[in-house]
């Protein structure tokens, strides 16, 4: 049984008269450790769809099932939990809480769990020192880069260990340079933690370093390939 | 819920400048409001306590300020035979106001044995032997010594009047303590008020089984035949009737009380609006890494609750404070309400800063925790 189970999901939405469907009756799975890049034009459903795994949207139709639990048939606070324990979302602007520091940032998610204050501590200096920021833990947002900013959120979506991280366009508002980093990082966690990770860009760099590659267009999926990092993947498992 | 505290009070310290006019706003709001309630106790205290309820007062007919009610003294023997008097102390009344205001300055003069079993006065300095023993000795109220930097052995003077200060007195009828008392003569005698053998009014103690307005009526029926014609009235309506201009006042302030709670709680909501509109994809990330909406609802209601707590709190403890310090009275015709402060008060301070709290924080809580997620984020 795959991670992630999408069957015929279905989104739409209504604009005046007119109703658009940014996605229509789609299958996916997702296997455990995948790195899953989602590609396509503008308004082909990418984002529509990360937002439904990610259980802060709503579909029309279909079933999505995420680590054995049907997440569209949760409540809204139901959805809430779920994503407390089993989500880590990367946003493409960072989304930090400007008034909390870099520690207090990570630590956010951690807070919605039962666990303890030191776990916490441990925890948080993990995912900070993952990447690379634990000289920076007192400080807050408006005292990092933008790159700095992007792994703070990196942190503060693998801290809790989550079954599924879920990007979208998370280099969209670097430098190139920083972009690399990124990438460099994202891969690097995949690979080394085994995350299952989901990420949405429109960048062909971005894209190579996802182990499997998936273009989408007017709300399907039109295409679905293993990239060069899936087969060097998929020898390693078979070498191991 | 207290893991977020810091996440609370770091965003109401985010906008300082907004949230520390907001706490001062609910505090000035409160203040207001615990100074209007205490001068609604003091009047309540004295038209209804049981002192007020239970002791009459014969007054000179017609007549309001006390400087123009002029009984003969001795109308105290004639009341004293009718059935249901237990006793009756004669009181000559000066003022230096007969008209509203808030440093009047009232002596009762009272036969001193009379006085000390009549009121329940407990001296916290001076005796009452040198008040019997000195003709111009005086016992002066503690708000009114605090008010007036009054101490033993002061001499005090006021028109025509200078009394030496014999005690300092505490009474449980906050009213009293706006009062100085002489003995009965030296009041009568003082230059001016010629009034050798006349009192302002009778105060009438009544025993446990009299029926009040049976008694009243009967004193007016038995004095009618005397020189001067007589009202008598419970002291509660007589003291009512003589501050009728300001009852009227303070009926009317009361509105301004819940004016200000109305003021807080807009103020607070207004605030905590503005909050959250500042922070709707805030909200939203906070609800995408796994907070409930009823979660975010009660940190939004936490923010509301705390500036209005902080100001209540503030407004309540410096009114009661500065009541309690000032010993400030308001009075007329020789009747004075205390402005007193009192656990009622600050309770009421406290639990009405509690709940404009919440009140003021449920329609942006509301909001907030109703925030669609996607959309939001695509605002912030």
């Amino acid at each position: 049984m795959a991670l992630v189970e999408i069957r015929n999901l279905t989104k739409r939405f209504r604009k005046g008269d007119e109703t658009i469907t940014p996605l229509d009756s789609v299958d996916l799975d997702v296997e455990e450790g995948e790195f899953v890049v989602m590609m396509g034009p503008s308004g082909t459903g990418k984002s529509t769809m990360l937002n439904l795994v990610a259980g802060i949207d709503r579909a029309d139709d279909g079933v999505i099932n995420v680590g054995g639990t049907e997440i569209t048939r949760l409540s809204r606070g139901q959805l809430a939990d779920w994503r407390a324990a089993h989500l880590g979302y990367i946003f493409q602007t960072h989304n930090l809480i400007p008034v909390l520091t870099t520690y207090e940032n990570v630590e956010l998610p951690l807070l919605l769990l039962p666990m303890a204050r030191a776990e916490r501590r441990k925890r948080v200096e993990v995912a900070l020192e993952a990447v690379g920021l634990s000289d920076r833990a007192d400080h807050y947002p408006r005292q990092l880069s933008g790159g700095q900013e992007q792994r703070v959120g990196i942190a503060r979506a693998i801290v809790a260990n989550p079954t599924v991280i879920v990007a979208d366009e998370p280099t969209g508002s670097l430098d190139v340079t920083t972009s690399e980093q990124i990438q460099v990082l994202l891969g690097r966690l995949n690979r080394e933690l085994g995350m299952t990770m989901l990420l949405v860009t429109h960048d062909e760099q971005v894209a190579s370093i996802g182990t499997r590659r998936l273009r989408l267009d007017r709300g399907r999926i039109v295409e679905d390939s293993q990239t060069s990092n899936g087969h060097h993947q998929h020898r390693l498992s078979a070498t191991n | 819920m207290f893991r977020f505290a810091p996440y609370v009070f770091k965003s109401l310290w985010r906008h300082r400048a907004r949230t520390l006019l907001t706490v001062s706003g609910a505090a000035v709001a409160l203040f207001v409001f615990c100074f209007v309630g205490s001068v609604q106790q003091g009047l309540r205290r004295l038209t209804e306590d049981e002192d007020a309820q239970r002791t009459l007062i014969v007054f000179q007919e017609n007549r309001f300020c006390p400087t123009s009610s002029r009984l003969p003294q001795d109308y105290a023997d004639r009341i004293r035979e009718i059935p249901g008097v237990k006793d009756v102390m004669p009181v000559q009344v000066w003022t230096n106001n007969c008209r509203a205001s808030i440093d009047v300055i009232v002596f009762n003069g009272a036969p001193a044995e009379k006085l000390q079993s009549a009121r329940d006065l407990k001296l916290t300095s001076g005796d009452w032997d040198a008040f019997a023993a000195r003709r111009d000795g005086a016992l002066v109220g503690r708000n009114l010594a605090q008010r007036r930097k009054l101490v033993v052995g002061e001499q005090f003077s006021i028109g025509e009047i200078s009394v030496q200060v014999v005690g300092i007195f505490e009474s449980p009828v906050p009213a009293e303590e706006n009062l100085i008392y002489t003995n009965l003569e030296f009041l009568q005698y003082t230059r001016g008020l010629d009034a050798a053998g006349l009192v302002t009014q009778h105060e009438v103690h009544l025993t446990n089984q009299a029926a009040p307005d049976a008694v009243a009526r009967a004193i007016d029926e038995a004095l009618a035949v005397g020189p001067v014609a007589t009202t008598t009235r419970l002291k509660g309506a007589f003291q009512a009737s003589t501050l009728s201009d300001l009852v009227d006042l303070i009926g009317f302030a009361h509105w301004l009380g819940y004016a200000c709670v109305a003021l807080v709680l807009s103020l607070v909501a207004t605030t905590t609006v503005m909050s959250v509109q500042d922070r709707i994809g805030e909200h939203a990330v906070l609800q995408t890494l796994g907070l409930r909406p009823t979660r975010v609802f009660r940190l939004v209601i936490a923010e509301s609750l705390l500036m209005c707590v902080i100001g209540g709190l503030l407004g309540t403890g410096l009114a009661l404070a500065v009541l309690a310090w000032s010993g400030m009275a308001v009075g007329a015709e020789g009747v004075t309400i205390a402005f007193r402060p009192s656990w009622q008060l600050g309770a009421t301070g406290a639990v009405l800063s509690l709940g404009i709290g919440v009140v003021a924080g449920l329609v942006p809580a509301w909001q907030a925790a109703r925030t669609q997620i996607v959309t939001a984020l695509r605002q912030a």
